[in-house]
């Protein structure tokens, strides 16, 4: 009997499950069906990186695998400033949506629905390459909590974006629902957290005595200027693609936030190459040998063709001359500007990490004068790959099953009246189209 | 180096060390050039390996032992988020890999280069892989009375070990003679190996 009884449980959740698997194909199989060409090819492509970059994670899972090209004496390589870029653009996406949202500027309004999305899978996705950088991330989530260290800036820095992740997640349901203070509010809180959350991030930096080109109160200041420089220009990517692909919420509303991070972008990246030149004639004229040495290296050292191409000449000055020539006002030149602003941002994330250890020394028997050297290894760079896949190809998926040209769930791209969240599930469970 | 490398299991691999010994060359001109083949664990040959010497006429040198400096303000245990790095009642920084998420922050703040993360496929201290690892100064044979292993190999006695704190400990003497020197005291870590006849450029 109890057999039975078991057997007929267990063909029930079978028949159960297998009606679910079936749904979902065949949901899967309506949603590809009815997607352009073009669309199917941007989703095969993102999914083939993104299963590179899981492959790549896959073999970092053996804790001490000797699979990055990090030395004792460069410990930090390229998945740590993967995961400054990414976070760090988090913020730069809660503060360009603030200026609609908590300073009433008309322009930057439409902001809201999708850079809470954007910003919650920049996050995440920041949070995935730490993870995979960490030789014990759990050990990290449950050591935060049992044995707190309120003397480490790692310590702060993980529990502010832990808490900046809930907000975030606070802030998208707020959002969904139809309740307009609490969006507002929420907005609120997660643009202060977009302030102190690369803040102490950049503590982490400076407030190492062993590394003169981190150490110092500008580094956090640094981060968040250049925060809004890469939140704009994924906005600006988003909101461009947002008018061509006519997707909803495209049209004057769309074009004038595209014109806002223009004249955005435009004051940032002034500001952005005023703060290089003078830190770079600061520290040759003024800094400590190590500092110099490090700053030396970016100018005319072992980083410097990187440097001068990708993070001066690419990543600020060419996007500047383009947004401020009398075609910057077209969607594609602002598009451009974004793409290559994005690139400059990342390059010097990545300069960032790794001018603060090429300075001389010695570590673990290891001598490397003048400069020691990093190279990222393919694990690294598929990583890195991945993520920046995955958050496309995720984001991509909400543009199709969310309404995110405005606040409250108006409705979904298919037409069903609910909030998104609601239409979502309902789409999933085959009762939308 | 080797003694340290078999009393404390440390990766067989040249880079990864506990402790190694540096030598500064100084060149005609007065520029110093600092290398440490596999960390002086099988000697060094005549003339410095570091790139910059070659054919540079060498007029003087020495060998500085690095190792960690078990800092009374050490950078290291502050920066560790979890407390895996901690310091004993009697100020010997020490790490509990049990416990060590491998972050690498410490090794990144260490002003002396002191740690590393243990690699796979080699030997471990404790077995454990992808965490922080570095000098103890032998805390296993010190807890029982006995000198750290690089200490008592040491063929001419150049490693002293002694208590600080017992103002009847030969070390006393050492440390208060004239010529003794810190690495990079400006730091503010107050590091607790002292450098008899250290010259000024080494850092």
């Amino acid at each position: 009997m109890t057999l039975r009884f078991r057997g007929r449980t267990l063909r029930l959740v079978r028949r159960g499950a297998g009606n679910a698997i079936a749904g979902a194909g065949d949901a899967v199989r309506s949603e590809v069906a009815s997607q352009s060409i073009g669309l199917r090819r941007w989703f095969a492509a993102l999914t083939v990186l993104a299963l590179v970059g899981a492959g790549a994670a896959v073999l970092t899972v053996p804790p001490g695998a000797e699979n990055f090209g990090t030395t004792p004496s460069f410990e930090w390589g390229m998945l740590i400033a993967t995961y400054v870029f990414l976070v760090v653009t988090t913020s730069g996406l809660c503060l360009v949506s603030s200026l609609g949202m908590v300073f009433g500027i008309d322009r930057f309004k439409p902001v809201e629905m999708r850079h809470v999305v954007l910003a919650l899978l920049f996050l995440l996705g920041g949070f995935g390459v730490i993870a995979l950088d960490l030789h014990y991330p759990l050990r990290l989530i449950f050591g935060v909590v049992l044995s707190p260290s309120l003397s480490s800036p790692m310590w702060w820095m993980g529990t502010v974006y832990a808490g900046y992740l809930g907000i975030l997640v606070f802030e998208l349901l707020a959002n969904m629902s139809p309740y307009p203070r609490l969006a507002h509010a929420s907005c609120i809180v997660a643009s202060s957290f977009a302030i102190v959350a690369p803040t102490t991030l950049g503590i982490v930096f400076s407030s190492l005595v062993s590394r003169p080109f981190w150490q110092g109160s500008i580094t956090p200041i640094y981060l968040l200027i250049t925060a809004v420089l890469s939140g704009a220009s994924v906005l600006g990517i988003t909101f461009t693609l947002v008018g061509w692909l006519r997707l909803p919420g495209h049209g004057p509303d769309a074009e004038g936030v595209v014109e806002g991070i223009r004249r955005l972008l435009i004051g940032v990246l002034a500001i952005v190459m005023a703060y290089t030149a003078l830190r770079t004639f600061a520290a040759l004229a003024f800094g400590s040998a190590a500092e110099r040495s490090a700053v030396e290296a970016l100018v005319r050292g072992p980083l410097g063709p990187q440097s001068w191409v990708f993070r001066v000449g690419l990543g600020l000055v060419a996007p500047l001359l383009l947004l401020t020539w009398p075609g910057g006002r077209r969607p594609f030149a602002v598009f451009v500007a974004c793409c290559l602003t994005i690139v400059g941002v990342f390059v010097d994330r990545l300069q960032f990490v790794t001018a603060g250890q090429i300075t001389p020394g010695a570590a673990s028997g290891l001598v490397a004068v003048p400069y020691t050297t990093y190279s990222p290894s393919l694990i690294e760079i598929g990583i890195v790959v991945g993520a920046c896949a995955v958050i496309p190809l995720v984001y991509t998926i909400a543009e199709r099953f969310l309404d995110l040209s405005s606040p409250g769930g108006s409705g979904d791209v298919h037409g069903v009246r609910a909030s998104g969240a609601r239409a979502m599930l309902r789409r999933s469970l085959g009762g939308a189209r | 180096v080797g003694a340290c490398k078999a009393e404390n299991g440390v990766p067989e691999a040249p880079e990864f060390n506990r402790t190694w010994v540096e030598r500064h060359s100084v060149g005609a001109d007065g520029t110093v050039y600092v290398d440490s083949p596999d960390g002086g664990i099988n000697g060094f040959p005549e003339h410095s390996t570091a790139a910059a010497a070659v054919g540079q006429q060498i007029v003087a040198s020495a060998f500085v032992p690095r190792l960690c400096n078990q800092c009374e303000n050490p950078p290291c245990v502050s920066v560790c988020p979890v407390q895996a790095t901690y310091q004993t009642p009697e100020g010997i920084v020490l790490v509990d890999q049990a416990r060590c998420t491998g972050c690498g922050y410490c090794v990144v703040a260490c002003p002396y280069g002191a740690r590393y993360l243990v690699p796979q496929g080699g030997k471990s201290p404790t077995g454990s892989f992808g965490v922080a690892d570095k000098c103890t100064w032998c805390f296993h044979r010190i807890s029982a009375g006995r000198d750290p292993a690089c200490v008592e190999v040491c063929p001419v006695q150049a490693r002293v070990f002694g208590d600080l704190a017992d103002p009847n400990s030969p070390i006393q003497a050492i440390v208060k003679a004239p010529g003794v020197g810190l690495l990079h005291p400006e730091l503010g870590t107050r590091p607790r190996v002292f450098y008899v006849g250290l010259d000024s450029e080494v850092g």
